[in-house]
């Protein structure tokens, strides 16, 4: 609704002024040419945001000072606060970073687009910045045609230089022209009056462009050359700090709760900071021509003094709010909620997928992920309906209670209903899950395609185990209470291996040491390999010794194959999320995994041991 | 120096692509060893765990009386010393 008034509005606006005026539309197309700048500048750093730029992020945001540098960092550096506060809300999305990092990176970020003003103020207006920006131009343009993605890369950097230095200078003449003709200087407005109404311009300047760093570019230019007062250009700084927040808000409404939560962040943060620097202005101005004078700036010299004024205002924000980051968290996290529940057609509440959402799209490395973060998701879900169906409770499975005392602590008297259970949280997962990584994949380079296939076989896996526990627990529950002492030994077995099993792999999902994730997959696959009653002659003796009946025998025989793809299905299943997902498993390769060859060689040792 | 910029640069008559550029420079800084080098390094880590672990288990099941744990840390001990061979072997493939 606000686009279909606001767009005409603005477009008859500009319309009236370029007839109105030829220095108009000299500024205009400087700030047109600068925010296309901008796009082009994102484009060529995104080309590099394929590992390293994840690398560091990762590494470098462990704790909250940690972040706020990298955030000031990667925003100095790439002149982009939008490409940074997009990489975040990416990585946030998909679970590779915390809230309160992401809030870090922000508070960096906004201190970085400091150095925009800086450049601006202390360089872009003493030289002539064209004749920089015509030969970053070709040479920018003649390595975007070229193959590598490096050198496309630095083309767009280069051109996006080239036209945020041409939008600059189509500005600063605008402005210089603009002067002979008419004086904005003469619309000012003194005071406290001016204050507020010049952020007000600020906010919607910004919301317009969309950056506050082209509307704090424009104001030093216009400040540069007289157009506005020293006092109106604070002003329109602190406005265009708010308006920012506003584009970050319209921009998350898009993206999922994290999203959400970061713009919400990010409105606090820099609402509050503009409403103390309105409150304490006349102070913040000494505190500021205290600085200057410090740094040598002469009194005049007010576009310095602005980029003073800005670098204080944000960094005063962060002091400021920075220790209260916690609480900011738990209060974003108690008010903004993620929707992970959805209703079926009969009502019945059906759990939806936490960390798929567009915004993971973004890098490959995210959007990965984050389908492995679901996959976990899936598996929690998939673990407890399996541990139900074979009436064992949790608690008492991922503990170290005796096996034999876990199995006597019955979950429910009742059979479980493991078709409900699996609609409600296991099949819109799966369903998500397997639709997100064929989305994902199309952006994907080839090494994450195969990666993706292994988790998406791991998630069917994991369907197929669910699937099997269902057709097994009719006959467990029939013949635990069986008054044949031979069969009602054998499910027990059954349910005892099963619950080991289940132990095992909880191991492996929860384990941080590699040596653990291998020793446990051994273990899981040497189990799997020797229960097998068909193949150990188990129910071969149980028949001769006509110790079960034909109809228990059948029984044992099926159920046996049940448990033989369980184990096949969980162990395949944990090789493909568990071991991929784990930064060190990752490192070591699937070369170190045992195969069938390994687990007969190790059976044979311990038979050996054994004495057999 | 010299030497360095013939490497680097094609041999005589042959032009110079870009990617052939990048992938001499690549030969040169020996930077596709730093991915062998780096699973080399997890492998000897991972090593280190693994005979820690089967020192321990050794000891333990020198004390221990009772048959059954017996059986199971014997068993955790073959794995151990399985996972120990699989990880030389492979750390060997990768040394050549």
């Amino acid at each position: 609704m606000l686009q279909k008034v606001l767009l005409p509005a603005i477009l008859i606006a500009l319309g009236y002024g370029f007839w109105a005026s030829e220095n108009f539309k000299d500024i205009s197309a400087g700030v047109a040419i600068f925010l296309f700048g901008m796009l082009v500048l994102e484009r060529g750093f995104r080309a590099f945001t394929g590992g390293v730029l994840e690398k560091i992020l990762k590494i470098s945001t462990d704790r909250l000072h940690k972040s706020i540098t990298f955030g000031f960092v990667s925003t100095a550096l790439m002149q982009s606060s939008s490409l940074v506060s997009v990489i975040t809300i990416s990585f946030l999305g998909a679970g590779l970073i915390e809230l309160v990092q992401g809030i870090g990176i922000i508070y960096g970020a906004n201190i970085g687009t400091t150095t925009g003003a800086w450049l601006m103020a202390g360089f872009g207006l003493k030289v002539k910045i064209s004749s920089y920006a015509m030969p970053m131009l070709v040479f920018g343009v003649i390595l975007i045609f070229q193959k590598s993605k490096n050198l496309k890369g630095i083309g767009y950097v280069l051109t996006g230089l080239g036209f945020l230095f041409l939008g600059i200078h189509y500005m600063k003449e605008g402005f210089e022209a603009f002067k002979n003709t008419i004086d904005l200087s003469s619309f000012s407005v003194p005071g406290f009056k001016g204050l507020l109404i010049y952020t007000c311009v600020g906010i919607a300047a910004t919301v317009i462009m969309q950056s506050s760093h082209a509307t704090i570019i424009l104001v030093i230019t216009a400040l540069s050359v007289g157009q506005i007062t020293y006092e109106n250009a604070i002003a329109l700084t602190i406005g265009a700090n708010i308006g920012t927040t506003i584009t970050a808000i319209i921009g998350s409404l898009s993206s999922n709760v994290d999203g959400k939560r970061l713009a919400g962040a990010h409105l606090i943060f820099n609402v509050t900071t503009a409403v103390v620097a309105i409150i304490f202005i006349s102070q913040i101005m000494v505190i500021v021509q205290d600085i200057s004078s410090i740094l040598g700036i002469e009194k005049s010299n007010y576009t310095l003094r602005l980029a003073v004024f800005d670098s204080f205002f944000k960094i005063m924000g962060v002091v400021m709010i920075a220790p209260f980051t916690s609480k900011l968290v738990w209060f974003l996290e108690n008010y903004i909620k993620p929707r992970v529940v959805k209703k079926d057609k009969f009502n019945v509440n059906i759990e939806t997928t936490k960390y798929l959402n567009d915004s993971v799209l973004e890098l490959p490395e995210t959007a990965f992920a984050a389908i492995i973060k679901e996959s976990k998701h899936l598996y929690d879900n998939a673990y407890d309906i399996m541990v139900h169906g074979l009436n064992i409770k949790k608690t008492n499975i991922i503990s170290t209670m005796e096996i034999d005392e876990v199995l006597k602590d019955t979950y429910s008297q009742k059979m479980i209903d493991i078709d409900k259970a699996y609609l409600q949280n296991v099949k819109a997962i799966y369903g998500d899950i397997i639709d997100f990584s064929t989305r994902a994949q199309f952006e994907m380079p080839e090494q994450y395609i195969k990666l993706l296939y292994i988790v998406k076989m791991a998630n069917r896996n994991m369907v197929e185990a669910i699937k099997d526990t269902k057709h097994l627990q009719k006959n467990l529950r029939k013949y635990a209470t069986s008054s044949n002492d031979a069969i009602r030994e054998e499910y027990y077995n059954i349910r005892k291996n099963l619950a080991l099993l289940l132990r095992d792999i909880n191991i492996i999902a929860t384990s941080k040491e590699e040596d653990v994730i291998l020793l446990m997959l051994s273990r899981v696959k040497i189990r799997a390999k020797e229960y097998d009653v068909v193949a150990n002659g188990i129910l071969d003796n149980l028949i001769r010794e006509n110790l079960i009946t034909n109809e228990m025998a059948a029984s044992l025989m099926n159920d046996s194959v049940y448990v033989g793809h369980i184990s096949k299905n969980l162990i395949s299943m944990a090789e493909g999320i568990f071991v991929l997902g784990h930064d060190k498993m990752q490192n070591l390769g699937e070369e170190l995994l045992a195969d069938e060859n390994d687990v007969d060689a190790i059976i044979r040792k311990k038979r050996r041991d054994d004495g057999h | 120096m010299k030497m360095m910029w013939m490497q680097l640069f094609a041999k005589k008559g042959e032009t110079m692509g870009i990617k052939k550029f990048i992938n001499n420079v690549v030969d040169f800084l020996d930077l596709d060893k730093f991915s062998v080098e780096g699973k080399k390094k997890s492998i000897k880590k991972l090593l280190v765990k693994l005979e820690k672990r089967e020192e321990r288990l050794k000891k333990i099941i020198s004390k221990e009386h009772d048959k059954k744990a017996k059986k199971r840390l014997k068993e955790e001990l073959a794995i151990a010393q399985h996972q120990i061979k699989k990880a030389k072997k492979h750390l060997v493939k990768l040394s050549k």
